[in-house]
């Protein structure tokens, strides 16, 4: 047997119960299941991005489980530009957008065939509070908006309003809201002026926040207003024609600040990515699309 | 039975092996968090200088990063949360610590301790919901536009920082032996006498350091700050303690990290650059917080 080398013999006659030993077993204990949860986190159809188009991505994912047994997560972690960096980390499968898709968002990741896949359209309204609607505002010129967005019209009462501050609440700059908004506006993003304003981020925070306070005013999706809390003002022309977000003037083109809802993917549609695609395309998903008040493709 | 016993000792200490693993593990994770903080911001700092610290000039559309607005509003954000949670946690501490039966001492604690634990987006939710409209109610005759003021983020910081700025306050004046309470309270002195010139003097390091930790928190505070502080770029006043700035929309250093510019930045070495020099900055201010909450403590420790 071994030699004693010397070392006086100590006694362990518990080894089998040491601390240590418990301790060691506990911790593998905890982390076991989180490696089995990265390691079957695969077989998950993982969504992400703009906070529109999630309301109805979401409703066909719930629907698609309950029919298919499709396994999905979903999530609006940083709006547009969330779903467009997510999709080209390869981080998910489908990217939400509506912000528009480009050659230079594709060329931003060049190492994936980045597509985008259009299921509708949203109209982008200027949203008031309560009492701006009440005060009497009831729609901005193009050139009121540019005013107010530079901080040279800060009063309600200069374009036809009550003694107020106008208090504007800017969407975040990667928001699919704010592009579509500064491109009308100013043409492009990189032409819109540096300014400074209170931001907001999804469109349930956009919506509470002008809710919440006198003289509010923001972008959002015109489904997200009720004309109860939230007013959509409508777009005032040269001749002083005032177009309000509808579905019909949406419809017929005539509102001006309208988006495509996009959904990005990487490479031709294949499997879950395929059955997610082909319903929202689908008179189901139309359907869906309408009942959030979007437009669907085929209304067009 | 005896060469059973003698093959147990020259196994390897399987304990001892893991524990270093570990330790390796952890400082690796933090030498290469800090290493890619650095090499990763490299391209801004090279691009702006100190500018990108100092100036207070933030249009990432237009290449411009300066983030002093950001880092202002961090610190005053941290120290008003101090301001108004530490004489709130120095009372309640010396309410549990000289004026409590010892047993009703304990549930306080376990009470204290558990706000503690409250994640921070319940606070925020609850600052959105309720803080929110208050302050824009309170702060309309002084200016506010909104609820989303400075003011705001620091008045919800103070209440998020309280539970555990009591509770440390409290372990620091426990501290203080009972020695020289008798001894204090043997020559004559009341109870409160006893706690001004006996207890407090004694008990001042350890409750800077449980300041310090308090102060380290808020400023890295993130989700509750981003829901209530407005998120406006650039807003730095001429003077450092000035009131109009409380009552407006402000950004910290968080608030805008936690905000979706992270995602447009990717791709731009300059931008993406500026938001990790942003990480940088405000790792050093947290780090020097908790290094110096460290510091006290020791000295603290080696005095009594």
């Amino acid at each position: 047997m071994c030699a004693n080398f010397g070392f006086p013999n100590v006694e362990e006659s518990h080894s089998l119960i040491r601390p240590s030993w418990w301790c060691f077993a506990l911790l593998m204990a905890f982390l076991l299941p989180i490696f089995a949860s990265v390691a079957t986190a695969v077989d998950v159809l993982r969504v992400q991005g703009s906070t529109t188009v999630n309301s109805v991505v979401a409703d066909a994912l719930e629907i698609l489980q309950a029919e298919k047994g499709l396994s999905y997560r979903i999530d609006t972690q940083g709006g547009s530009s969330g779903g467009l960096y997510a999709i080209g980390r390869g981080a998910v499968e489908v990217g939400m957008s509506s912000a528009g898709f480009s050659e230079q968002d594709r060329a931003r990741f060049p190492e994936r065939d980045l597509r985008a896949l259009t299921i509708g359209y949203d109209a982008l309204a200027l949203i008031v509070s309560a009492d701006v609607w009440q005060g009497g505002v009831r729609s901005l010129t193009a050139q009121e908006m540019r005013g107010i967005y530079e901080g040279r019209i800060r009063n309600w009462s200069e374009v036809g309003g009550s003694d107020q501050r106008i208090v504007f609440f800017n969407k975040e700059p990667g928001r699919g809201t704010w592009k579509s908004f500064v491109r009308w506006l100013y043409g492009s993003e990189n032409a819109a002026p540096p300014v400074n304003h209170p931001e907001v981020g999804s469109n349930s925070e956009t919506r509470n926040k002008v809710i919440g306070t006198r003289g509010a005013l923001s972008q959002l999706s015109a489904a997200w207003v009720d004309g109860e809390q939230v007013f959509a003002l409508g777009i005032r022309d040269a001749a002083g024609e005032i177009v309000f977000p509808s579905q019909t003037n949406l419809a017929d083109g005539s509102y001006p600040l309208t988006r495509p809802l996009n959904l990005l993917i990487s490479g031709p549609p294949e499997g879950k990515v395929q059955l997610l695609i082909e319903f929202l395309q689908g008179p189901r998903g139309a359907e869906l699309i309408r009942k959030h008040g979007y437009l669907p493709l085929s209304a067009e | 039975m005896d060469s059973l016993l003698l093959k147990k000792r020259y196994r390897p200490d399987l304990w001892a092996v893991f524990s270093w693993a570990v330790l390796g593990l952890v400082l690796g994770v933090l030498v290469y968090t800090l290493a890619t903080l650095v090499v990763q911001s490299l391209p801004a700092w090279r691009e702006m200088g100190a500018g990108l610290l100092l100036k207070n000039d933030w249009f990432f559309r237009h290449g411009r990063f300066g983030a002093a607005g950001m880092v202002y509003g961090t610190i005053v954000v941290g120290l008003l949360a101090l301001a108004l949670a530490l004489p709130l946690a120095l009372g309640a501490a010396i309410w549990m610590a000289e004026y409590l039966a010892p047993r009703s001492r304990w549930g306080v604690k376990v009470l204290i301790e558990s706000l503690a634990a409250v994640p921070s987006v319940v606070y925020g939710l609850l600052g959105v919901l309720i803080l929110r409209r208050w302050m824009g109610e309170w702060l309309a005759p002084f200016g506010a536009w909104s609820g989303d003021t400075l003011l705001t983020g620091g008045v919800l910081l103070a209440i998020m920082i309280l539970p555990t700025l009591t509770t440390l306050t409290e372990d620091a004046l426990q501290n203080v032996s009972q020695r020289q309470r008798a001894a204090a309270r043997g020559l004559g002195l009341t109870r409160g006498e006893v706690v001004w010139s006996v207890i407090l003097r004694q008990a001042m390091p350890g409750v800077l350091a449980a300041s310090l930790l308090g102060l380290g928190r808020a400023l890295g505070e993130t989700i509750a700050v981003y829901l209530v502080i407005g998120r406006m770029d650039n807003q730095l006043p001429e003077r450092l303690f000035s009131g109009t700035a409380l009552v407006q929309p402000a950004q910290t250093l968080t608030s805008k990290l936690g905000g979706s510019e992270l995602y447009i930045a990717l791709g731009d070495p300059v931008h993406w650059g500026a938001m990790m020099a942003l990480c940088l900055i405000l790792l050093g201010i947290t780090g020097l917080c908790a290094g110096a909450s460290l510091f006290l403590n020791r000295l603290w420790t080696t005095n009594s």
